[in-house]
């Protein structure tokens, strides 16, 4: 065991710091911090040009392997990378998917085509994604999708139809990865296919659901004879479900560590903001406070215990998404905090029409946090069937 | 940045984890409740042969001369099995206090603990009483800012019953004066180590109370069908399973500070205190409630690891000890705010 950076790591961070201060200014400087969780409908033509920016200062999916156009950068690199990059309140990435999710599906199960084709657009921070696996019928159940996909054999291509919801920045991206079923007679995570759609074509039409907080992040998206070339299937007809969790796998490695930095902006906030109208002096805030600390110091010590390899239960730390289920839960909470410390101001928004301040929307946001991604109840039946053993529940 | 255990870290725990399940069973445990000093010289003699009693001792004394990182995980494993004996108490607190004091009293003592043939036990003024008084061939007693080194003749005892049958608590009165320490860092030091030792435990208990109450719930049928494959029931388990899993991190991260003299140490061990308590008593909480009236007898064994949990979570700083030793760090008016500035702390 060693809990610390070395000299190298050291001289990187200074890279990261130096290279933010020199860019994350100008016409970005109105970016910083913003574009967070709550806050991710904010910017986004200026946060995509941002992604430009720190693409040609190479410092887009630093993760990836070198022969992919990445910085092949260690877990170490990249802790430091987050921690710059929280630090300098640089905002929200509009290219997560891609870089955290699509690009690392694509390495691991896409053809060299494939990889040639889409990883390009991705490091350079042209080209965003969407993820189109919920529809309506398919919610907790992933495996119900019903969008199905038909090969045309005269036009060489695959036809989608149907429709996915809840598809978050539909409206803002380039692409698509789609689970549909390719065998039409198939049930359950059997027949699937993993296909990646281009957004803009006359089969696809993307209609705004507007949110409880009054703003648009999600999206309705129907596919009404969508187009998607023969080559563009990751994996074979019928492999889909391998693939879709695969993916899922992605979104419980480093970029955590992102996620845990804005989180430390927002107790930070909260804590200023308690010392400033003396909440931090009521006994039962300062321990809130001390218990949204300390579940923040779990999550980072377990992140990195996790990506060093020291999860001595590999079910549980892998399989379970254990982490989930922890990280929605604190962060439910840390929103009620914020509240509670603005107390009888809280419910007084910035303007009108329906304008949130930053930790009124914090809170809103933070409840669809235990939903999306596999809800709470999900995660904990998972946790107890694959982790601790215990009796499967029979399902229909 | 590393956060593993080296091969014979894991390799030590794993001997140390089969000896143990096999000497401390539930059996002999409800055994040494009803013997007269609770405690068994015979197994004490079996842990100073395997080299545990002095494996925080210096080589030179006669020790293995490991530290509080190489332990940690022992620790776990004493909870674990509910172990009666003090050993973690002897490794984590008596031996590193008495290393730090030094001198004479180290040289005359730390040989005798490593060789099993002494027992040494240590109370702070943070707890009310003082574990394992009775068995004791010197105790190292604070009295206001001092430690005083006490043989029997030199101090009164007084039984306390403890919740837990296994804990033996005394009220010590000294009736002689001999300084030995004065050092606050010193004394900070050791509390922060009896508080790790704890801890550590507390994962361990907490273990075992999953293990016993997975397996319970996975035979037992209600409405036709074993209790574990209800939801409710399940939730139960998983919230236990993720707050347990997730307190290890903190209890290694602070036995790492504790190893390496960091000054973090103090917020370190307040953090892993609390939320491995927290995922003991969680454990306790729901453990108990799965097994329905079955776990509210006596003849059942998992009260004898509920009460350990509870015991352990409320000495060495209790939560509202810990909590406020981490707020004073993140709510003094200096501590810098930032992500990453208190990344590895
Ligand atoms: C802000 C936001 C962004 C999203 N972005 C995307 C996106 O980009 N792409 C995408 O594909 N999806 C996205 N989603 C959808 C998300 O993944 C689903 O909402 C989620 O999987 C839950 O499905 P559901 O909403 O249909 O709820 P349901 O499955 O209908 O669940 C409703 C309730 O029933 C409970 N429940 C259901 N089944 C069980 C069971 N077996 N045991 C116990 N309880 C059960 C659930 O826990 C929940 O409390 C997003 C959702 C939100 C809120």
């Amino acid at each position: 065991m060693k809990l610390s950076f070395s000299a190298e790591d050291e001289q990187f961070r200074g890279e990261i710091a130096t290279w933010l201060e020199q860019n994350l200014c100008g016409e970005f400087e109105q970016l910083r911090g913003r574009g967070g969780p709550g806050d991710e409908h904010m910017y986004p033509d200026e946060r995509k040009a941002w992604e430009r920016k720190l693409a040609e200062g190479g410092w887009t999916c630093i993760g990836w392997p070198q022969e992919y156009g990445g910085r092949g950068a260690s877990i170490e690199q990249q802790v430091v990378f987050h921690e710059e990059y929280a630090r300098a309140g640089g905002p929200g990435r509009m290219g997560h998917i891609g870089e955290g999710l699509t690009g690392p599906t694509l390495i691991a199960f896409g053809s060299e085509e494939q990889k040639q084709r889409f990883l390009p657009g991705i490091l350079a921070g042209t080209e965003f994604w969407c993820q189109g696996y919920s529809e309506p019928s398919a919610g907790s159940d992933l495996a119900n999708v019903k969008t199905k996909a038909h090969f045309d054999e005269t036009a060489g291509q695959w036809l989608i139809n149907g429709q996915k919801v809840w598809t978050s920045n539909a409206h803002e991206s380039e692409y698509c990865f789609v689970i549909a079923r390719t065998d039409p007679e198939s049930v359950g995570h059997k027949g699937l296919g993993f296909f990646l759609l281009a957004m803009d074509q006359p089969g696809i039409d993307v209609r705004p659901i507007e949110q409880l907080t009054g703003t648009s992040e999600f999206n309705e998206v129907f596919f009404d004879d969508a187009h998607c070339s023969a080559q563009d299937i990751v994996g074979a007809p019928g492999e889909g479900w391998k693939v879709a969790m695969g993916l899922l796998g992605f979104e419980r490695g480093v970029s955590t560590l992102g996620q845990q930095m804005l989180f430390q902006n927002e107790l930070d906030e909260i804590i200023r903001v308690a010392k400033l109208n003396g909440a931090a002096t009521d006994p039962v805030i300062r321990q809130r406070i001390a218990d949204a600390h300390v579940g923040l110091r779990i999550m980072r010590f377990n992140s990195m215990r996790t990506l060093s390899g020291g999860g001595d239960d590999g079910t549980l730390q892998k399989e379970a998404m254990i982490y989930k289920l922890y990280w929605s839960t604190w962060h439910r909470n840390l929103g009620k905090l914020a509240m509670d410390v603005l107390g009888p101001e809280s419910e007084v928004l910035e303007a009108g029409p329906y304008e949130l301040n930053r930790l009124q929307s914090m809170y809103l946001f933070t409840r669809a946090d235990t939903i999306y991604g596999g809800t709470n109840q999900i995660q904990r039946n998972i946790i107890a069937e694959r982790a601790l053993g215990m009796p499967r529940e029979p399902r229909g | 940045m590393d956060f593993t255990f080296s091969e014979d870290q894991l390799l030590f725990q794993e001997s140390v984890r089969d000896f143990l399940v096999n000497e401390v069973t539930p059996e002999k445990i409800r055994e040494s409740w009803e013997s007269e000093t609770g405690r068994s010289p015979e197994l004490w003699a079996q842990l100073a042969e395997l080299g545990l009693t002095g494996i925080t001792v210096p080589e030179a004394l006669g020790g293995l001369g490991m530290s509080a990182l190489d332990f940690v995980l022992l620790a776990q494993e004493c909870g674990y099995v509910a172990l009666p004996e003090p050993l973690v108490h002897t490794a984590l607190v008596a031996v590193p206090l008495l290393t730090d004091i030094g001198g004479e009293l180290a040289a005359q003592w730390l040989p005798k603990i490593a060789s099993g043939e002494a027992r040494v036990v240590v109370g702070l003024s943070q707890n009310l009483l003082v574990e394992d008084a009775h068995t004791a061939d010197l105790i190292l007693l604070q009295q206001g800012d001092d430690i005083h080194a006490l043989t029997p003749g030199q101090f009164n005892l007084r039984h306390n019953e403890s919740v837990d049958p296994s804990r033996k608590l005394y009220a010590v009165e000294a009736t002689a004066s001999n300084i030995v320490c004065s050092d606050v860092a010193v004394i900070t030091a050791c509390l922060n180590r009896g508080a790790l030792g704890n801890a550590a435990q507390a994962l361990g208990l907490a273990q075992r109370m999953v293990d016993l109450a997975v397996q319970y719930t996975s035979e037992r049928n209600q409405f036709g069908k074993p209790i574990g494959s209800f939801q409710a029931v399940k939730h139960h388990m998983a919230n236990v399973a993720v707050q347990l899993e997730y307190a290890k991190a903190p209890v290694h991260r602070a036995a790492y500070a504790v190893a390496n003299d960091l000054n973090s140490a103090s917020e370190n061990v307040s953090h892993a205190k609390v939320v491995a308590c927290e995922a003991a008593n969680l454990a306790a909480k729901n453990c108990i409630q799965v097994h329905g009236a079955m776990g509210y007898t006596w003849e059942v064994d998992l009260h004898i690891f509920m009460k350990k949990a509870w015991a352990l979570a409320n000495s060495w700083g209790d939560a509202g000890f810990h909590k406020n030793r981490i707020n004073d760090f993140i709510l003094r008016a200096d501590t810098p705010l930032g992500a990453g500035n208190t990344f590895l702390n």
